[in-house]
């Protein structure tokens, strides 16, 4: 900074040191440390509350969809399992049929032969 | 050795205490505001505690984070319209009876509330941080050239009115 004389720094000089003495650090409140401290571990807290409030919607949300997607994979396999019982009962009935025709077959042949 | 550094937020609190209500206080020349302002900012030093990599850069962000509220704050005030001598003399004009400053050193405080934002920033950091003007253009986020410009027109203007004022301290006038 530049002054216009020697007396004008000299005054300035003296001048910032009083603003330096005045503008000492005030000590704080005493009760602002307690709060801090209070308010910190009262905020750690409920982020650890809603940390575990989050792992429990995944924990449900993972439970409905494990159960929603078992549902479907037991209703599949289940319409696979009829759908196997009802191709048996068909391969049954056509074989009974198909023994049948034979028999009936049989007995026209040796029909045919005795005349 | 920076890496290594666990800062420990209790004792931060107990270190720095001082000079952020310090800060907060000169830049609102309100009591009850300035210690909303330093919980504030001690609440966010806990939220950035893993980010701190040294003493040095806690001290240094708890300096800038101090003065940026301290902004946000004498922002909402202006557009909240309010007096800022009105409010202080209602609220919080009594001192607490703990503190003791000079009364040349009380009255060059409410004269450097009167200062404009940025210049009573820059002569804060100056004489009670005893930043220099790099320092401080950091803790301002603003170009040095700024702040040496503001540092000289609020010293310039400080000495003005304290010679009005106080002309009973002023050695020669």
């Amino acid at each position: 900074m530049e002054f216009e004389s020697k007396d004008e720094m000299e005054l300035n000089g003296e001048f910032e040191k009083e603003l330096r003495q005045a503008l000492e650090r005030r000590p704080a409140p005493p009760r602002l440390k307690r709060r801090v401290l209070e308010e910190a571990a009262r905020r750690r807290a409920l982020g650890r509350r809603t940390q575990v409030l989050w792992w429990q919607r995944i924990a449900a949300a993972v439970v409905l969809a494990a159960m929603a997607g078992g549902g479907v994979l037991w209703r599949q396999a289940d319409e696979r399992r009829k759908g196997e019982l009802a191709r048996q009962q068909v391969m049954t009935a056509l074989r009974i049929t198909g023994r049948a025709l034979h028999e009936v077959n049989a007995r026209l042949t040796a029909r045919e032969r005795g005349e | 050795m920076a890496g290594n550094w666990q800062p420990d937020f209790e004792r931060l609190v107990d270190e720095h205490q001082s000079m952020v209500f310090s800060l907060a206080l000169r830049m609102t020349s309100d009591r009850g505001l300035a210690e909303e302002i330093a919980q504030d900012v001690f609440l966010e030093l806990d939220r950035h505690l893993g980010r701190l990599e040294s003493p040095e850069h806690a001290l240094n962000w708890l300096r800038r984070v101090a003065m940026s509220r301290s902004a946000d704050a004498l922002r909402r005030r202006k557009v909240r319209g309010v007096d800022l001598w009105v409010e202080i003399e209602e609220m919080h004009g009594a001192q607490q009876t703990d503190e003791k400053p000079s009364p040349l050193g009380a009255r060059l405080e409410r004269l450097l509330a009167t200062l404009p934002d940025a210049q009573r920033a820059a002569l804060v950091l100056r004489y009670q941080e005893d930043l220099t003007p790099d320092e401080i253009a950091s803790a301002l986020e603003s170009p040095v050239a700024t702040v040496k410009s503001n540092l000289h027109r609020g010293l310039k203007l400080l000495r003005a009115k304290a010679t009005n004022q106080l002309k009973e301290f002023i050695r020669g006038v």
